[in-house]
């Protein structure tokens, strides 16, 4: 049934797409957008040797042009190139598939390749975007291949058990109208904000922080610590500065979180910038609660009291990491892995400093976590590519048998001898990570019991792993060391990752699933004028230029300036999916 | 009267050669700038990049609509306008003073070394001038330092209301009267010295001969330098107010161009960034056709 009517729905649309062409009325092309559907069997049967296999190669060679996000130095071997090494020519090998780039850039750069792709509507093969925006941009100009039923037909089961890892948010988070419409990079979950502070400062001080030792601290314990720092100045800097906010305030994306009230606001079970199910079952935006107040309050008592940096709403991300680097501040905000790329410039500078990592608990000695937005990359194909399955079997390949194979020294040699020397990731075809919602604590016990010795190099999951325990060693055989990497390893995975492993296991985390992530047709319009309304308000509140009771007046303005509105539009949204699921 | 017509082509024959010469930039500029206007379409539509400027849906002034609607749009453009003004204020006022001063001194090379000096800021770029304000004026900087020495309070510069719009207007005149002045000077030069000389004769003092000499002389030059800043009106200068800025003054310090780009670019409303810039383009083209009247009227001379 289904077969027939694509055939000739496909048929509709060619000509379609012919008149309407011919008449300038582009517009039209949108409407006949759901044509999109798996190869049938026969189909498939022309290319593929053994078809809906999801390692199968092609009969005769295929090419494949790709948008590629490079890193300014991958350890590439002599002669390897992005489009032409290990990786590329696995692929060619597996599939007799010939990847081409079509564009190679890294950073903005890149974000400024795919913006002209889309503006021009050239696109690659496949590319990767880097936000949701970006994804659903594709989808309206209808640029983009619907991936559902390859997905399901292609995708090996170890790729499903991952994404599914996410009890369905990773999925969800690239589905637009009920169409899988990319394929999702996953961002590990499972980690609260953490405020890092400068041990040696502590011992120095003689102030023993969280005496019960179980990694989590109240409020009060910061704000003690901070006033200690600011009155003893144990960096001797002569201007020492309590602790340091970006002015962002916040942000649901939690590894773009450091320097931010992440932390401050759980411990009043706040949820700013996040959409939470309401009591009512209504949809309620976070930055509106009355604990969001609750917490600019505790802020601003802060801010007054000298604890907060007294430039706060003025910093940068930069000028923030070189507080820590002058020894003027010991007290930071962030994720696990904020020593590998934050903290570790106060280590270039001191060689004595040490972080130790606590969490923040609240009243009732509980973590309140967030569940991160699984993903913000996607992989997507060009409408009209005429293997749009190539992109599951590339993840295939990848992501699972790449991943998986114990023995890829024999089966796949050149691709495994570039994991064991450390060749940059980003050399593979597809710039992105896939793992399972737990691999971080799986990578931390591996990590754990490598430098116990309890298991050898060879069961170590990950290459990245592998040399994290020779980091590790490195620093636990000379805790002085000069090696900024033993340390920084060290911090993040030891320091860091071991409390989330900690606080896991003794169940001290409360878990807040978010409602909703995305965006909805009216926030294109409204959001950046209410992200800026929220920003003000809260930075004015902080900073005593307004009573807190000026937080009434924002929520009334929020909601009146398109708020309401935009959570109208979610639940609406929420109520369709539930009525189709 | 075929022949005829030919003849009098032929006759333009010299001229029409210089005429020729100007061909490339006429081109320059239909490729460059009248060209790229048919993008003003894009204001009245819903402009959707995949489908085109003749395939996006036209929406009217919705966009135009929406500008005016938005709450903070009074601030923003009443910020726009204290800001510009107060720099072609200050700045034409600086540079003018500076090029009389600059007049008067006679030994060449000290001249010309005050003059270099005085420029060198403007070949800077604000990415590059915005670090050394932000440390100048930062809460531990210099400027903080001195107030304190002389047992006055510190001043968040950065981040107050108050004095953000003082320091951007400042930081732009330092940055540019040196350069602005050389017009002026130029100006200063074309007078005709027998007028001082007539004047000294006479007994006029300095001060006299710059009242009524110099700076009647040059007149026509700030009135057309003024008329021309005019159009720039709302266009603070992005750069600057970017490099600057932050949440904390957005209230003093946000301009239509910093407005635009958050709200606009950074969300990729196309539309909506190209209705405020015709916006702005509409503003300036008023105010510089009512300035050329009023110049008219009041000192009978005009740019065209």
């Amino acid at each position: 049934m289904r077969t027939k009517w694509s055939i000739k729905s496909k048929r509709v649309t060619k000509r379609l797409a012919v008149l309407s062409m011919s008449a300038l009325m582009v517009a039209a092309l949108a409407a006949c957008g759901d044509s999109s559907n798996p190869p049938t069997a026969e189909e498939a049967g022309k290319y593929e040797v053994t078809p809906g296999d999801p390692f199968s190669a092609y009969k005769d060679e295929i090419t494949v042009t790709m948008g590629r996000v490079t890193t300014a130095n991958p350890k590439l071997p002599a002669g390897d190139t992005y489009e032409n090494n290990a990786y590329t020519r696995l692929v060619k090998d597996t599939f007799n598939a010939q990847i081409t780039d079509q564009f190679e850039a890294n950073g903005e750069d890149y974000s400024r390749q795919v913006s002209l792709a889309i503006a021009s509507g050239e696109l690659p093969d496949m590319m990767r975007v880097d936000s949701k925006d970006e994804l659903k941009e594709l989808v309206d100009n209808d640029l983009i291949e619907d991936l559902t039923s390859i997905y399901d037909q292609y995708a090996t089961d170890n790729i499903k058990q991952m994404y599914d890892s996410y009890d369905g948010r990773a999925l969800d988070n690239a589905t637009i109208d009920g169409r899988l419409m990319g394929l999702p990079a996953t961002s590990l979950d499972s980690a609260p904000t953490m405020v890092w502070v400068r041990q040696d400062w502590l011992d120095l001080l003689g102030i023993q922080l969280d005496a019960d030792g179980d990694g989590a601290i109240s409020l009060n314990e910061v704000e003690q610590t901070a006033l200690e720092f600011l009155k003893r100045d144990p960096g001797q800097s002569g201007n020492p500065v309590g602790i340091p906010f970006v002015n962002t305030m916040n942000t649901t994306d939690y590894n773009g979180s450091a320097y931010t009230m992440l932390g401050v606001a759980s411990t009043e079970g706040a949820f700013p910038q996040y959409w939470m199910n309401g009591e009512d079952g209504k949809i309620v935006y976070g930055s509106t609660t009355e604990e969001t107040k609750k917490m600019l309050g505790t802020m601003a008592d802060w801010f007054k009291n000298g604890i907060i940096d007294p430039q706060f709403g003025t910093r940068t991300f930069d000028d923030i990491t070189a507080l820590y680097a002058n020894g003027q501040s010991g007290i930071a905000f962030g994720p696990w892995h904020i020593p590998d790329w934050g903290l570790i410039s106060a280590k270039q500078m001191d060689k004595n400093a040490k972080f130790s990592a606590y969490t923040l608990e609240d009243a009732n000695g509980k973590v309140n976590v967030a569940h991160a937005n699984p993903s913000n990359q996607f992989i997507v194909v060009r409408k009209g590519y005429e293997h749009p399955e190539l992109a599951v079997k590339i993840l295939n390949l990848f992501y699972d048998k790449l991943a998986n194979d114990k023995d890829a020294a024999t089966t796949m040699p050149e691709a495994a001898k570039y994991q064991e020397t450390g060749v940059d990731g980003s050399t593979r075809p597809f710039n992105i990570e896939v793992n399972s919602a737990t691999s971080l604590l799986d990578d931390y016990s591996d990590v754990v019991r490598g430098i116990k010795g309890e298991i050898s190099l060879d069961e170590v999951r990950t290459t990245e792993s592998k040399n994290n325990i020779g980091s590790i060693k490195t620093y636990l055989s000379d805790m002085d060391t000069d090696d900024v990497t033993a340390w920084s390893k060290y911090h993040s995975r030891i320091n860091g990752v071991g409390l989330i492993d900690k606080l896991t296991q003794e169940n001290k985390f409360v878990w807040m699933t978010p409602a909703f992530s995305g965006t909805t047709p009216s926030m294109k319009q409204t959001w950046a004028n209410l992200t800026k309304l929220e920003q003000e308000s809260f930075i004015k509140i902080v900073t005593g230029s307004e009573p807190l009771d000026y937080f009434d007046t924002f929520v009334s303005n929020w909601k009146k300036q398109g708020g309401d509105q935009v959570i109208q539009e979610i639940e609406d949204e929420i109520a369709s999916k539930n009525k189709h699921p | 009267m075929k022949q005829g017509k030919w003849k009098a082509r032929g006759r333009l024959g010299p001229g029409a050669m210089y005429h020729m010469m100007m061909l490339p930039g006429i081109l320059f500029l239909l490729v460059f700038s009248y060209v790229p206007m048919v993008g003003i379409i894009t204001a009245f539509q819903d402009y959707i990049p995949a489908k085109g400027m003749f395939g996006s849906e036209f929406v009217g002034l919705k966009h135009f609509m929406y500008m005016f609607k938005l709450p903070d749009i009074a601030q923003v453009v009443s910020n726009t306008l204290v800001i510009a003004i107060g720099k072609i204020l200050l700045g034409t006022m600086m540079a003018i003073i500076f090029s009389v001063l600059l007049n008067e001194i006679r030994i060449k090379y000290v001249k010309k070394s005050v003059q270099t000096i005085v420029y060198l800021p403007h070949f800077l770029s604000w990415v590059v001038l915005a670090s050394v304000v932000v440390n100048m004026f930062s809460l531990d900087g210099i400027v903080n330092q001195m107030l304190a020495f002389f047992g006055l309070e510190n001043i968040n510069f950065l981040g107050s209301n108050t004095w953000f719009q003082p320091l951007i207007i400042g930081t732009d005149v330092w940055k540019e009267f040196g350069y602005s002045s050389i017009v002026y000077l130029a100006a200063i030069t074309s007078i005709d010295p027998g007028l001082y000389e007539a004047a000294g004769m006479d007994g006029a003092s300095w001060w006299r001969k710059v009242w009524h000499i110099t700076l009647p002389g040059m007149l026509p030059i700030i009135l057309l330098m003024g008329v021309m800043s005019l159009t720039n009106i709302l266009s603070a200068g992005f750069d600057q107010v970017y490099n600057l800025y932050n949440p904390v003054v957005y209230e003093s310090g946000d301009i239509l161009d910093t407005y635009v780009y958050r709200i606009g670019l950074v969300g990729r409303q196309y539309s909506f960034g190209t209705a405020v810039g015709l916006f702005k383009s509409v503003i300036g083209i008023v105010l510089l056709m009512s300035a050329n009247q009023l110049a008219k009227k009041y000192t009978d001379r005009k740019i065209f």
